[in-house]
């Protein structure tokens, strides 16, 4: 919802300027955004009675008091002998209609209303709906206008199944399905009751004659309805949020001084139909409570000024007004008094929760750590899938066909994984995920899994460099405390996957209930302890290596150059490790060799940009005696 | 140092892998939730619309129970949990007050765009005693975020709306930059929530609050876009080591 500042000041006793209004509104927990002097609010989905200038005025009692209400036409008015027929009265308890024929054309908007369409940005459409869009921005209750003259037999109001097409006056056809609150007339359906007309009756700019229907309908046969058809109609978010459901005379009588103020008005007739007797809701006075629940020290003197300020009437109970749905409770009353209060106005009082909390390791953290040890990354993937399995759980309502079953194994998840850093130029993988999947087992089963999958180098060091992640590592690593394999490695084929890799891929899964209380005990260490580091954003250009290997035939140098090499800097240097290393004592020589992985954050890196950082790194060490690159 | 008759070969560094950085802040709240006697317990992340929404007074027609914003498994019969309330629920149900718990999770919501995931994780806790206040839900607030953004945050309180608590609040922290950014949400449990899990809501009254990992670690390390930490990518999990 918007608003134009000025137009909420007229409905105010002070004038605040823009900051103290906002401030206000802050704490009484209407949120929004100040364009200029246009307010977009985002309010609480319990606060329907707040959207119109009205609403947001009630609120604003305590701080700004009330201006002099609208205008409304106090005239007497004829009865309308309408031909309507509620069957619905459960979906649809009040509702009025007024018709209202004008004489010629209208006069130019007056100021208040023309501000309304330019500074929001609503479009105009005719003199009746401009009226009725403006009244629902003033007073927060839709009306709908029907052009009189297309209503010419019993009008129909009913709850009930549809199964057939229907053209909204903004001339879309939707096709309604299921339950739905409609106006008929002749069996042609003519309006989606609290969502949209239709076009068939929809009053036009030659209107001289409109029927106002302005209705209560019940909030739950109005939800979902904006979604369900595509539409976005301001009526249905209000009806769907509840509107007064005593409103509906005044504010016809509103929509009369309006019309007034622009036309002569040639008759007026109007009537009501009273389904239901409205109770109003009650809570008993109970001030010791409200003050348990916030914790303050309320007195009652201004607890029931604060409730008087928000239209709350006290007699030996509290009367809550016909607008605010949303309060029943002695909790809803608190939230009340603590908004007026505001919340940052409450005072904090220690909280000691005496329970001593065991905070002894489980299994999971144990192997997390030493997998992380051994320089696994963990990842977490989406538990979305297409493939269907005979036990999968299916998403009736996916996002997208290709995730519309969960997952019943981390396998494929951490194999797309592997593939995606194979991709990134990544040439030693290791990755595990420890997440639930699953089942359908004539119920719902759960399991609790720990995936491993490797592929590549072992290790980017002169040790490792060219052996690879195999069978026998994953098996070191992870079966070395048992007799007979606990996880059980399989090769993944690639021969169904779209990769020209040759590095074989190594895979195992475990059930992480199934593994032994003890393993990996000696891993157990304090967690929950962080290193908030800031990240720096990962460059989406590709890397290029360049490798070297260092000739040392004086060995006075050789802890220079590894010195050196182990605090290399370079703008465009990513890493860079010593994947060689060989001492040939009889020679008296000792070889390095290094590789460089340079990536830029900007750009993909020119031949030329990596030679001049090539050169900038390799310099301090060729200018040294006895250090050369063979080749260079 | 080597030396002519001694070389030492380069130190190997030893290849140290990374936690997934949402559970480094996972574990770092529950970590602090456990300091403050909050005590973990676990539920499944498939639920029944009764736990999920029914017992938290989520009304049936509630617009996030509707198909465009829950997920709903096996013709209905269960539904992908839209928060980890349904694990304190269950908790509660078999508990007698006093007790504080803390859930952690995945939760999933129907959303897919740049700023929401269909998955995402939460950290929820709740407190159930006797004399339990607004007053003292601020000051658990504070100590939390105290722990998180340090004792100078400041921070801000505002009115907001959830079925399962009433009051019910929204809390900002003031950023660097000057802008008020949303935290968690919190609130005195409604007692109508206290009823569902047979707790007498005259005698006991509780205090609940729910945190958006993601959020926290986007705030606290600096990732602006909440698809990088499903992305898999090592250079991304490497920096938090």
């Amino acid at each position: 919802m918007k608003f134009i500042y000025q137009d909420l000041l007229n409905f105010l006793a002070k004038k605040p300027p823009k900051e103290l209004l906002s401030e206000k509104l802050f704490q009484l927990g209407h949120e929004h955004e100040i364009n200029g002097d246009i307010f977009e609010m985002e309010l609480t989905p319990n606060r329907g009675d707040c959207l119109s200038l009205n609403g947001l005025a009630r609120d604003l009692n305590i701080f700004f008091g009330k201006a002099e209400p609208v205008k409304i036409y106090n005239g007497d008015i004829e009865l309308h002998h309408l031909n309507f027929k509620n069957l619905s009265p459960y979906v649809c308890p009040k509702i009025s209609f007024l018709e209202i024929e004008i004489d010629g054309n209208p006069n130019p908007y007056k100021p208040y209303l023309e501000n309304y369409f330019s500074l929001l940005g609503t479009n105009k459409t005719n003199f009746f709906t401009d009226i009725s869009n403006y009244i629902s921005y003033e007073l927060g209750q839709p009306t709908h206008c029907f052009d009189a003259n297309t209503i010419n037999h019993q009008l129909i109001f009913e709850n009930k199944d549809c199964d057939q097409s229907f053209k909204t006056l903004l001339g879309s056809e939707i096709k309604l399905k299921g339950h739905n609150a409609i106006f008929s007339v002749n069996k042609e359906i003519i309006s989606l009751a609290g969502v949209m007309g239709g076009m068939s009756t929809s009053c036009s700019t030659k209107t001289r004659k409109a029927l106002v229907e302005c209705a209560f309908f019940l909030p739950e046969s109005i939800i979902g309805k904006n979604v369900k058809y595509n539409l976005n109609s301001d009526a249905a978010h209000k009806f769907e949020r509840g509107v007064d459901i005593q409103a509906q005379e005044k504010v016809l009588r509103r929509f009369i001084e309006i019309v007034r103020d622009h036309s002569s008005i040639k008759h007026i007739k109007i009537k009501s139909f009273d389904e239901r007797q409205f109770k109003k809701d009650t809570i008993p006075i109970d001030l010791e409570k409200i003050n348990k629940i916030l914790g303050t020290d309320l007195e009652e003197k201004e607890y029931l000024r604060y409730l008087s300020k928000l239209d709350f009437r006290t007699e030996n109970e509290i009367i809550v007004p016909s607008h605010r749905h949303d309060v029943k409770t002695q909790n809803d009353l608190a939230e009340e008094i603590a908004r007026i209060i505001g919340y940052d106005n409450i005072k904090s009082k220690p909280l000691k929760i005496l329970k001593k909390v065991d905070k002894s390791f489980i299994n999971i953290h144990r192997i997390k750590n030493y997998l992380i040890d051994n320089g696994f990354s963990e990842v977490i993937n989406f538990p979305f899938t297409k493939n269907k399995e005979k036990k999968s759980i299916s998403i009736d309502n996916p996002l997208d066909s290709n995730r519309n079953q969960l997952r019943t194994s981390l396998k494929d998840s951490l194999l797309q994984n592997l593939l995606y850093n194979e991709r990134r130029q990544k040439d030693s993988i290791k990755l595990f995920e420890i997440s639930d999947v699953y089942f359908n087992n004539n119920k719902i089963n759960q399991e609790s899994r720990l995936g491993v999958i490797t592929s590549g180098k072992r290790g980017n060091n002169y040790l490792d460099f060219s052996k690879k992640l195999d069978e026998s590592y994953l098996n070191n690593i992870l079966n070395q405390d048992f007799d007979n394999p606990f996880f059980i490695i399989e090769e993944i084929s690639r021969a169904n996957l779209k990769t020209k890799k040759r590095d074989k891929i190594f895979y195992t899964e475990i059930l992480i209930d199934k593994m032994p209380e003890n393993l990996f005990k000696e891993f157990d260490r304090s967690y929950g302890q962080i290193n908030f580091i800031k990240y720096q954003k990962v460059s989406e250009f590709p890397s290029s290596t360049r490798d070297f290997s260092f000739s040392i035939k004086d060995s006075k140098k050789y802890d220079a150059v590894i010195n050196y090499l182990s605090d290399l800097n370079d703008e465009n240097l990513k890493d860079s490790f010593i994947f060689d290393f060989y001492e040939n004592k009889k020679l008296d020589e000792i070889k390095v060799g290094i590789r460089f992985i340079f990536q830029s954050n900007s750009n993909t890196l020119s031949d030329e940009e990596i030679q001049q950082s090539v050169n900038k790194l390799l310099k301090p060490i060729i200018d040294l005696d006895g250090v050369s690159i063979p080749g260079l | 140092m080597s030396n002519k008759d001694n070389i030492e070969p380069p130190l190997i560094k030893n290849e140290v892998g990374s936690l997934h950085p949402i559970n480094q802040v996972n574990d770092f709240l529950l970590n602090v939730l456990a300091d403050l006697g909050f005590q973990k317990v676990d539920g499944p992340e498939i639920e029944s619309e009764e736990f999920n929404f029914d017992m938290l007074n989520i009304k049936k027609s509630h617009p996030a129970r509707q198909m465009h914003d829950t997920f709903y498994v096996n013709n209905k019969s269960g539904v992908l949990r839209t928060h980890t309330s349904p694990v304190q629920i269950r908790s509660m149900l078999e508990s007698k007050p006093p007790f504080a718990f803390t859930s952690a999770g995945k939760v999933y919501r129907k959303d897919d765009d740049a700023t929401h995931l269909p998955m995402f994780h939460q950290v929820e806790g709740i407190y159930i005693d006797e004399n339990v206040t607004f007053s003292n839900l601020k000051d658990l607030i504070h100590q939390i975020l105290h722990n998180l953004f340090g004792k100078d945050v400041e921070v801000r309180f505002r009115p907001s709306y959830f079925p399962f608590t009433e009051p019910s609040a929204e809390v900002d922290i003031l950023s660097d930059t000057g802008k008020w950014l949303e935290i968690l949400g919190c609130g005195i449990v409604n007692p109508i929530v206290l009823e569902n899990c047979n707790i007498n809501s005259e005698k006991y009254s509780g205090l609940a609050f729910g945190l958006g990992v993601e959020r926290i670690a986007m705030l606290k390390y600096g990732v602006n876009d909440i698809r990088d930490f499903y992305k898999s990518n090592l250079d991304f999990l490497g920096q938090f080591k």
